[in-house]
């Protein structure tokens, strides 16, 4: 992984591992990730259920949802939206850039950073 | 619970016999014995006069008598006679449940007799196949069936149960696909690159490295087949390729006995020495040694269960599979209840 200078970004994988249908697992600074391809976009949300830490990336996509494989959770890939318990909070997302075969993603800032 | 609208095993071919036995699966005793042109029978094992196990009796040709009073019962489960009278009241018989002999092994029908099609007997060929040494077996479990599931579903528990068999620590971070349809789950796991085990240093004289895979298919309710083996590390098994090595199906098919009790019907299959009985019993004596094993564990963990009913538990990232073949039995279990009909495609 290259650490772009000083705007946060950082590459996690190749456009090429992002497979249809599959989230991939990664880490952004020694947190979970997980990346997924929907109609041709690629999204980064927090990898880890918000319910009992399950790795999301382990579960089932079907149609830009993801399922929890321990307890059935499901969560919007596009949003981190929570769409079904027994999880109650949503899941983190991550802004993410395609430059050439490389995919960057970075955190979010809340306060304009 | 049980599920009842399925074939299960209820005994291999050499257990039944002109004798009866008795054996309760579901919570019902069942009389089992062979007919004088060897054809399996069962019936219920409780004497419609007053509940005596009818295996107790005596087979007279193909009637079973029984013991206390001689009634006599055919093989659809109707009293052809009562001594000491001429009449036969109409209420004077005993449930008859489908039987089949396929693959070395006795397959009964528990539930509704007229949704018993032979068609839907799970696929175990492996057992019965000149294309493959096997043999099977027959361990009897104090813990209820749905643990075993588990623990065949998921294979970590190798490398801390089996370490004198089928186990090490390589396979603790094996590369684990878990694929599920409405009917079934497959987990796969890939361990590249790792020591093998010392049954397969038996069976295939690895003096290296290998690559080990284990697919393990579940189907309802209880059946496990699992596609077990490995080759020298870099061969290509990931991408397909099969370069010599060794090749095995762990056949595992669970009856309940009662919700604390499990028949465990077994079978080891092998793609290598087909011929050779030596190595046949050589593997079976491996998977038996681990299966004892693993029955130390499923009998603690009922005995704990039923001394602390109803404890939480916690899952973690393995449990993968486990927890989606137990939501297809949950689902399977509230159809049955609700009286909805439903053939589960047989492999």
């Amino acid at each position: 992984m290259t650490m772009a200078s000083n705007d946060r970004w950082q590459r996690v994988a190749a456009r090429a591992e992002i497979k249809h249908g599959e989230a991939l697992a990664r880490e952004l600074g020694g947190e979970p990730i997980a990346l997924t391809e929907i109609d041709g976009q690629i999204y980064a949300i927090s990898d880890t259920c918000t319910h009992e830490f399950a790795l999301l990336s382990q579960g089932f996509l079907e149609a830009g949802e993801i399922e929890c494989p321990l307890h059935a959770a499901r969560f919007d890939v596009r949003t981190g939206r929570c769409l079904a318990g027994p999880a109650m909070q949503d899941l983190e997302v991550f802004e993410v850039k395609i430059e050439g075969d490389d995919v960057y993603v970075r955190k979010i800032l809340r306060n304009g950073g | 619970m049980f599920l009842k609208n399925h074939w299960y095993v209820a005994a291999i071919d050499n257990e039944v016999s002109r004798t009866p036995m008795r054996r309760i699966i579901c919570n019902e005793p069942v009389a089992i014995y062979r007919t004088e042109d060897g054809a399996p029978v069962a019936l219920e094992d409780r004497c419609a006069h007053r509940h005596l196990p009818l295996s107790m009796g005596k087979l007279k040709g193909d009637i079973l008598e029984c013991l206390y009073h001689g009634l006599c019962f055919d093989r659809t489960g109707a009293c052809i006679k009562v001594p000491g009278q001429e009449t036969i009241p109409p209420s004077a018989r005993v449930r008859a449940y489908p039987m089949v002999e396929r693959y070395h092994w006795l397959w009964i029908w528990m539930g509704d007799p007229a949704l018993a099609d032979p068609a839907q007997i799970t696929d175990f060929h492996w057992l019965d196949d000149p294309a493959w040494g096997a043999a099977t077996r027959y361990l009897h479990a104090k813990a209820n069936w749905q643990l075993i599931v588990d623990n065949l579903l998921d294979l970590t528990h190798l490398a801390f149960v089996h370490t004198t068999t089928i186990g090490n620590s390589a396979l603790v971070n094996a590369k684990v696909k878990v694929e599920r349809s409405p009917n079934d789950v497959t987990v796969t796991r890939w361990t590249i690159d790792a020591p093998a085990p010392p049954t397969f240093v038996k069976a295939g004289g690895f003096t290296s490295n290998v690559d080990r895979w284990q697919i393990i298919h579940f189907t309802p309710p209880s059946f496990m087949r699992l596609d077990v083996g490995a080759t020298p590390t870099g061969t290509g098994a990931p991408e397909g390729r099969r370069v010599g090595g060794i090749g095995m199906r762990n056949l595992n098919a669970m009856t309940p006995e009662t919700e604390t009790t499990t028949h465990y019907f077994y079978g080891q299959a092998h793609d290598f020495d087909v011929k050779n009985s030596q190595t046949t019993e050589m593997v079976m004596n491996q998977i038996t040694k681990a299966f004892l094993e693993d029955q130390i564990i499923f009998e603690a963990q009922q005995k704990n269960m039923l001394q602390v009913p109803n404890a939480p538990q916690v899952d973690i990232n393995a449990d993968n599979g486990v927890l989606q073949a137990r939501r297809i039995l949950d689902r399977l279990f509230q159809e049955e209840q609700a009286g909805v009909r439903r053939t589960v495609a047989a492999e």
